[in-house]
Order: structure tokens, then C-alpha cells, then sequence
């Protein structure tokens, strides 16, 4: 559809449009380093059902009950790694996953829809995706 | 998202949330119609999936008629039988599930955890032929000619799902997306600055990577015995099995394969984990455009001739 629009116009309209939309790509990549470079610590994102629940520092010792609605899992933050301590769901798989603290690495809890991530915005050799 | 009973995370560079979101709530639309259909535990309204060919009553012949993308994998899957040599067969259900439930009821009470019987595993597995798969192209149905035969795709639908959907996004020009079905990682594109994707291949023994991988468009699968088991008298059974020994296959921790399509990739990582590490390097040498890696239960890792190129340098 935007093709369409474009080819109605004159030439250098559409130079504009390029140029803005070469510098909105330059602002974006700039974003994207200023969110991945700055900011300290290692960070622990709790999600429920795909929804931002809590945020914590891996730092910090933390031990906390996550209420999902479906259950409840027990997080704990000591010495710079996170596990679940104890789980209401029945396959107990996010209880039995060894403690997390690399960036990227998550323990999921199916049953009652909780993913607890590790976010860092130090490293910068860490990878986009972990398998 | 817990279709295929596993996690789908979509990652993607957009300008606005708007845009990621059509697309992502696109894939993830995809991927849940795929996995209605290739349900083989449960039953949806008005869709004819794999568990209704497995569960209609046992007659002689039984012939259902299905959506085509159920032909398409059926077919897809008995070209992998003949392409593994018989080590992922889709006509084991009768076997795997055997080994879901008694793993089903271990993990739910440990103190009840048993391993199937060897003499049900054997009687099970007389009735794993593929060709009493009967796929008739014209008419659309699919024939289990064996009364007691029933189909688990457990080792190929979530990657053959994760390829169309893949496939149906970059016909559509996205790029700049990752799509991760459990461990089936589908790079779409580089990242918007031109850059490849990093994926970190997780050391189940230890604390870091195995490997740093450097991909821009294509797939990586990794089938590994840390996936998904339980435990009997505190030892360790993992889910992918045998199709000789019907026993969990033995020898390796993780494989991972990379290569241009999911579907591929997802069906020689199970095979891979159960062939000796020659057959499986012949394998994958004979084919073009798939590299993989074995991690050894001793920790010896070895891979593919071409596989540096994907390495992180």
C-alpha cells in the first residue's frame, strides 16, 4: 500500500521520505545501543502469562512468592543466581532447573504461566538467543 | 505460548510495537493452528487432527480424511524414515506412549515412577510399521491399515511447523526476527544493522556456552537427554527413544544441527542422538548445507567438517 503512495509522488518528495527514513533507522540503532550499553547490574524479569510481573536485581538477595493466579512459585536471588525454591504445579520442572544467572538463561513454569529471565546490560558478548 | 507444549519466544527489531506485534501475533496465529492440528493428546472443536486418527475406534481400516498440512507431514515424515534409516519413525506412537505415560506418572509422583515394562514395550513395538501409513494424495485421507498402530510426531512437528511458518513471514519480506518453538530457532533475516544473530548453544554440564553461533537466515536444533525426562530409583530417563533398544538412546547429552530448514533440522537432531557418531557424521556429510555437533556423555564434543563456519569468531 505504501509502494502505491510513493509512486504518485515526485521525485524528491521521496528522496524525504528516504532520508527520514535513514535517520528514524540511525535514531532506532542508536536506541537499541543507548538500552543495551547503559544502565547497570544484572537483572532478574519475572513475567506472568507474557506480562511483566516484578523486576529484580541479581545482586541483591531476594526470596519472593509469585502469584500467577493459576499458582505459586517460589523465587529466591541469593549470591548472584536465581532458582525456584518451591512450585504448587504438578511436574515440579521450574523447581528441578538448576540456578539461573547468565544472561538470557529462563526458568519456566507452564502450568502456572511464569518465565523468570535473566536480562544483563553489561555483557556484550552475550547471544541474541539461547538453545 | 505453550504450543507444542513447549515455549515459543518471537524476538524481532521493529520501529514500532505496533509492527512487531502484527507480526508476532501472525506467527503465533500459524503456530497455533499447526499445533491443533498435529495434536496427538488433544481434541479441538471441528478439527480433524492426529489425535482423532489415532483415536478412532480400532477397526480394521481406518481412513479420515484431514487439512492438507496433516498430508503434508505425513508425507514429509515417511521421506525422513527413509532418509534416517528407520530411526525416526512416526508410526512409534504406540511405543512413546507408552513411555509418556509411565514418565507422565513419575514426574507427577515420584514415588510411584516406574519404566514401561519391557514385555509392553515389545508387544508395542509390533505394530510400528510405517507403511501401514497410508496416505492417499487424492482424496486428502490418511489410512492406519494397523488396528493397534497409532502416529507420534513429537520428533518432527514442531520443527516442520516452525519452517512453514518461517517460510510463510520471509515470503512476506520480514527479516529481522528470531522464531524459537522450544528450541527450534528460525533466524529470519540479520538484525536491522546488518549484523548476524548470536546464538549461545547451552552446555548442560556446565556454566557456559558450548558454542557461539553466527547465523543470518538459518536454523538451529538441538536435541538434548536435559530436555525432557524423569527419574527412576534416581536414575535418569530422557524422552527421546530408541526405535531398536525402545530404551532412551544412550551415548550423547546434546546434538545440534544447523542447516536452511527447521523441519530437517528437528528430525536429524533426534536421529543423530540415537546413531553411532559415524553413521551420523556420513549422514550429515552426504548432506548439503547441514552441519551439526555432538556432545558426548564423556563431554567429547565433535562436529561437522563445515561447522566452523557458523562459529562465532
Amino acid at each position: 500500500m505504501m509502494k502505491k503512495q510513493e509512486e504518485t509522488r515526485p521525485r524528491r518528495v521521496r528522496n524525504d521520505i528516504l532520508l527520514i527514513a535513514v535517520l528514524l533507522l540511525v535514531a532506532a540503532v542508536g536506541a537499541l545501543y543507548l538500552f543495551v550499553f547503559r544502565g547497570a547490574g544484572n537483572t532478574v524479569t519475572v513475567t506472568v502469562d507474557g506480562q511483566l510481573y516484578a523486576t529484580y536485581a541479581l545482586s541483591d538477595t531476594v526470596e519472593v512468592d509469585i502469584d500467577s493466579g493459576d499458582g505459586t512459585n517460589r523465587l529466591i536471588i541469593r549470591d548472584g543466581k536465581a532458582f525456584v525454591e518451591t512450585a504448587s504445579c504438578p511436574d515440579g520442572i521450574c523447581v528441578a532447573h538448576r540456578p539461573i544467572f547468565r544472561d538470557g538463561e529462563s526458568i519456566v513454569c507452564l502450568p502456572n504461566r511464569v518465565v523468570v529471565t535473566v536480562t544483563s546490560r553489561e555483557q556484550t558478548d552475550a547471544p541474541d538467543i539461547v538453545v | 505460548m505453550d504450543w507444542f507444549d513447549t515455549v515459543i519466544t518471537i524476538t524481532g527489531y521493529e520501529y514500532t510495537q505496533d509492527a512487531f506485534d502484527a507480526v508476532a501475533n501472525d506467527a503465533l496465529a500459524q503456530l497455533g493452528d499447526y499445533h491443533r492440528l498435529y495434536s496427538i493428546y488433544h481434541r479441538f472443536e471441528g478439527v480433524e487432527n492426529l489425535c482423532t486418527v489415532n483415536d478412532l475406534a480400532d477397526g480394521a481400516h481406518r481412513t479420515v480424511t484431514v487439512d492438507r498440512r496433516i498430508l503434508d507431514l505425513l508425507r514429509y515424515a515417511k521421506e525422513m524414515y527413509t532418509l534416517t534409516d528407520g530411526t525416526v519413525n512416526v508410526a512409534m506412537g504406540s511405543v512413546l506412549s507408552l513411555w509418556h505415560d509411565y514418565r507422565a506418572i513419575g514426574q507427577d509422583d515420584p514415588a510411584k515412577a516406574s519404566l514401561p515394562p519391557k514385555s509392553l514395550l515389545l508387544a508395542a513395538a509390533e505394530h510400528t510399521d510405517i507403511d501401514k501409513l497410508v496416505i492417499d494424495e487424492a482424496a486428502c485421507t490418511v489410512t492406519l491399515t494397523d488396528p493397534l498402530m497409532t502416529l507420534d510426531v513429537g520428533a518432527i512437528a514442531k520443527g516442520y511447523a516452525a519452517e512453514q511458518v518461517a517460510r510463510s513471514l520471509e515470503e512476506r519480506g520480514v527479516s529481522g526476527y528470531v522464531l524459537n518453538v522450544g528450541g527450534t530457532v528460525c533466524t529470519i533475516g540479520k538484525k536491522p544493522d546488518g549484523s548476524d544473530w548470536t546464538v549461545g548453544i547451552e552446555d548442560p554440564d556446565g556454566d557456559g556456552y558450548l558454542e557461539y553461533l553466527q547465523l543470518s537466515g538459518q536454523r538451529v536444533v538441538t536435541s538434548g537427554s536435559y530436555q525432557r525426562y524423569y527419574y527412576v530409583d534416581g536414575q535418569r530417563y530422557h524422552h527421546i527413544i530408541h526405535p531398536d533398544t525402545l530404551m532412551p538412546a544412550s551415548g550423547f547429552t546434546s546434538v545440534s544441527v544447523v542447516c536452511d530448514d527447521a523441519a530437517l533440522g528437528d528430525v536429524l537432531s533426534t536421529a543423530l542422538f540415537c546413531l553411532p557418531l559415524e553413521q551420523g557424521l556420513a549422514l550429515v556429510e552426504s548432506l548439503p548445507e547441514v552441519q551439526a555437533m555432538w556432545l558426548a556423555q564423556d563431554g567429547t564434543e565433535t562436529v561437522s567438517s563445515g561447522w566452523a563456519t557458523y562459529v562465532k569468531k
